[in-house]
């Protein structure tokens, strides 16, 4: 069984070390999809902390009873009831988003981070410590979208949250059409995860006092 | 060995944890159907609203338009050819018709209204897209609907032609959108398409 982890540890894995999109490369495809306006990527990130946090607790909860031959349709059934309930609360309650962001919330069900967590450590974890890994693990995914976003609109819009920005929306800025397209979001990410990895790595380096 | 060692323990498991959580969701749908149905009706009344030349107040909240969409349009009937009518004092001002067609990533579904002339565009609005923001999606932006305000319908296809930013207008012509040229196409097709129908309908009533 898998050693249990502190809190602080389970949050620093979460955001940085162990991050579902630069370091695990996963939620790929919604983070290429959502992230060319701000607001759209920032709910995204919501539904996916709300449903990586929540199913986490859930599937840590019923760890004892699931028996282990259907332990993987018990955590999609999980993870699809969370997902319904933020889509159908987004279509009964801000339905421009719900409209903005289309098939994608309901496609969060597919994202491998969240099937990872419930896996990898609601399984072997107690309830509140999977849920804060969750909700950490959701919020390394959303920081990343957040990241890419903020380039792209800046970039292809020159706004920021739909509002224009000095600049970026001025006629000395000539808009980069290509970043709201979804090439733009391939260079974008491809360049943080470039970043964030080598960052790491010189980390890892100096942590062993070698070359 | 326990509940969980017996071969019918998974498949009790499995029904119970389903049936619970879709009764929770069903009891959540339910508390919500009216509101995702009135968020759908009213985005669809604000986009005739929109296009027919209605003193519209800006930040209307949904109870606003939905009486003014009742008191003011009718109900598309085979007389008008499927389009709605802006009557006020029984007097025909203008025509909604409702439009929809496959875009680029998704269908676009709007309104385009058409004054009792038949032949004078009043406005264009649009209650489903999901084109890609900042260039498809522009469609729904002022820039791009307030072009067709004051147009006139052709005589001959296209009733409405969409050209190159940098081409010379008429009055019968706007712009597209500069790097969505899919989502241009195809809605000036399926636009166009509608319109003669309507037209032909209109003009010939059998």
């Amino acid at each position: 069984m898998m050693p249990q982890k502190s809190t602080k540890d389970v949050v620093l894995t979460a955001v940085w070390g162990d991050n579902p999109v630069f370091r695990q490369i996963l939620g790929i495809c919604s983070a290429l999809a959502v992230t060319n306006l701000v607001l759209n990527t920032l709910v995204m990130g919501l539904a996916v902390v709300f449903t990586t946090a929540l199913s986490g607790f859930t599937v840590s909860l019923l760890r004892k009873w699931t028996p282990r031959v259907i332990r993987m349709m018990i955590e999609v059934l999980i993870i699809a009831f969370y997902v319904i309930l933020f889509d159908q609360t987004l279509k009964a309650y801000w339905p421009e988003m719900s409209r903005n962001l289309g098939p994608y919330v309901g496609l969060i069900i597919t994202n491998c981070i969240i099937m990872g967590r419930a896996e990898a450590f609601a399984n072997a974890n107690p309830p509140l410590l999977s849920f804060v890994d969750g909700l950490f693990s959701g919020l390394g995914y959303a920081l990343v979208l957040l990241a890419v976003a903020v380039i792209r609109e800046l970039l292809g819009m020159g706004s920021l949250l739909g509002i224009p920005m000095p600049l970026f929306s001025s006629a000395l800025w000539d808009r980069w059409i290509i970043m709201v397209m979804p090439p733009g979001a391939f260079f974008t990410l491809a360049i943080i995860v470039w970043l964030a990895r080598t960052i790491q790595v010189d980390k890892d380096i100096k942590k062993q006092g070698g070359k | 060995m326990g509940l969980r060692g017996k071969t019918w323990f998974p498949i009790l498991y499995m029904f119970i944890v389903t049936l619970t959580l879709s009764a929770i969701l069903i009891l959540f749908g339910n508390i919500t159907r009216q509101r995702v149905t009135n968020n759908e009706r009213i985005a669809y009344e604000r986009a005739v609203l929109r296009a027919l030349p209605v003193d519209l107040p800006s930040g209307a909240g949904p109870a606003q338009i939905h009486n003014i969409f009742l008191a003011n349009i009718t109900d598309p009937d085979e007389k008008s050819a499927g389009a709605h009518r802006y009557m006020v004092e029984d007097s025909l001002l203008a025509y909604a018709l409702p439009f929809e067609g496959a875009g680029f990533w998704a269908p676009i579904k709007g309104v385009i209204g058409i004054s009792r002339d038949r032949k004078t565009i009043t406005g264009i609005a649009f209650y489903e897209q999901n084109e890609t923001p900042g260039l498809g999606g522009e469609i729904v932006k002022t820039e791009f609907t307030r072009q067709f305000v004051g147009k006139k319908l052709a005589m001959t296809p296209p009733y409405i032609e969409f050209l190159p930013a940098t081409a010379t207008l008429d009055e019968s012509s706007v712009h597209a959108i500069t790097g969505a040229t899919q989502t241009s196409n195809r809605l000036g097709k399926f636009m166009n398409t509608i319109l003669g129908t309507w037209r032909e309908h209109m003009d010939d009533p059998q």
